[in-house]
């Protein structure tokens, strides 16, 4: 078992996956410094969100191994820091029919438990819910049932709960996809001015142009392999 | 079409031995509903005693449903391997169909031998049925909602019953669809559970038809009727409004 290494947020040593006997990563390397900001893009079924899921602990390495904030994956040391990874799936995983107030109020939950299941939040708690929808522009819309809006305030909605979250570590599977090209840019500049609040940022992109100006690092998934592009 | 008819001969060619499809038998079918219908009433002087007994059945029909969704609530997500172990899920399972799998006449017949006649054992009875069947639909909500969004909750880092919490907020229109089929299945069968002494309006079904008293047993079947379409009617606006 290799030792805990305080030097990144992020390391995947060697990492090979496979669905059934279809390899889908082939000895991936990636090490991504604390607050940097990075993107994997690639065509679409080579392994991307495969590899964000490995990263977030819901899939496991065949070969390899996968070390977040100095734990290594599917260890009790990695299941520790639950809370402090925050993982937005295509479909963005809101509650349908809900207030965005509600989903964001979600990120409290394991912390609190029965105040959550009683829906009896405390006056912190809301105002803090509250602040957190105010920093990425939804002020208006705490009560808004998160199906009727936009795309983009959607996309607002799941970072909101990231921040509330408290999260480390922010990983987001095509986060502008199927949005406009302004609202895609707002929403990669929201996302990426996440890392003056200490957040790393790992997301999987497929628009080169905003990739280029708002993300440190690009990387290139193919044929199971991650390198850098120049 | 075929297929229906093949399905109606076979069953007119089983049911021969038990006379079914005598002729004889169904011609007599006409000849007492003429005698039958003339001694057909209401009787108005019963009506408060219907509407006492109706509101019972109600009652025992909405206490069934309450705390059986509660329990229901809670047992589910015992039963489903997506918040507890596999072996958990297995035997959280098994319990939610063994109380399932025994009619709710059967646990009214109990209810009534260890709480006495009443609509006590009515209620009892229907709660406890009503979390069995319930169980099994909301273990099914819970392992129906998508991967991504079991995911992302997975991750934030919740566990055990607020996990399933949240998962329900997702299911929430399928939950309330059949916390409402019940409700309806509930009222219906909160009929038939006084016929074994469990309270309700059924208890007056069954004496007055024991008496051969049929304007008595039709003023209490009507308000049965009223009050099924009214919990139907009131189902089918709350479902349009979720």
């Amino acid at each position: 078992m290799p030792e805990p290494s305080a030097g990144h947020a992020v390391e995947l040593n060697d990492v090979f996956f496979s669905y059934g006997s279809t390899r889908i990563l082939s000895g991936v390397n990636l090490k991504v410094g604390y607050g940097e900001a990075i993107a994997i893009m690639g065509r679409s079924g080579v392994g991307k969100t495969t590899l964000l899921k490995i990263i977030a602990g819901i899939l496991k390495p065949e070969k390899g191994y996968v070390r977040v904030l100095g734990c290594i994956t599917n260890t009790g040391c990695f299941n520790s820091l639950r809370g402090r990874i925050a993982y937005i799936p295509q479909n963005l995983g809101l509650v349908e029919g809900e207030s965005a107030l509600y989903n964001v109020l979600l990120a409290k939950a394991p912390s609190k438990p029965l105040r959550f299941m009683a829906g009896l939040w405390g006056r912190d708690d809301l105002s803090e819910a509250l602040e957190a929808l105010r920093m990425v522009g939804l002020d208006g819309k705490a009560k808004s049932r998160v199906d009727r809006l936009s795309g983009g305030e959607r996309q607002r909605v799941a970072i909101a709960r990231a921040i509330l979250q408290r999260a480390e570590i922010l990983l987001a599977d095509e986060p502008v996809s199927n949005l406009d090209l302004d609202t895609a840019e707002d929403i990669a500049k929201l996302m990426v001015g996440l890392k003056s609040k200490g957040l790393t940022i790992i997301a999987v992109m497929h628009d080169k142009w905003l990739t280029s100006k708002y993300f440190d690092k690009i990387y290139l998934l193919d044929g199971g392999i991650l390198r850098e592009a120049v | 079409m075929r297929l229906i008819m093949i399905m109606l001969v076979i069953t007119l060619i089983l049911s021969y031995p038990l006379g079914l499809i005598d002729i004889g038998v169904w011609a007599k079918v006409g000849v007492n509903i003429a005698k039958f219908l003339p001694e057909l009433g209401v009787r108005w002087d019963l009506v408060g005693d219907a509407l006492i007994a109706s509101y019972e059945t109600l009652i025992i029909s909405l206490l069934g449903v309450s705390g059986g969704t509660l329990i229901a609530y809670i047992l589910a997500p015992l039963a489903s391997p997506l918040i507890v172990p596999p072996r958990v899920a297995l035997v959280g399972r098994m319990t939610a169909n063994a109380i399932r799998t025994v009619p709710a006449i059967l646990w009214a017949i109990l209810f009534v031998i260890l709480v006495g006649p009443g609509p006590k054992a009515g209620a009892l009875a229907l709660i406890i049925y009503t979390s069995g069947y319930l169980a099994k639909f909301f273990y099914e909500s819970l392992e129906a909602i998508s991967r991504e969004h079991y995911d992302s909750l997975r991750v934030i880092g919740l566990r055990g019953l607020p996990l399933a919490f949240a998962l329900y907020s997702h299911a929430k229109r399928y939950i309330i669809s059949n916390v409402l089929f019940m409700l309806e299945y509930n009222v219906r069968t909160a009929t038939i559970l006084g016929f074994v002494g469990a309270g309700g309006i059924g208890y007056y079904i069954m004496n007055y038809l024991g008496m051969l008293n049929y304007q008595a047993t039709l003023t209490f079947v009507i308000f049965t009727l009223l009050l099924v379409v009214a919990i139907d009617l009131v189902s089918y606006i709350a479902r349009l409004r979720v």
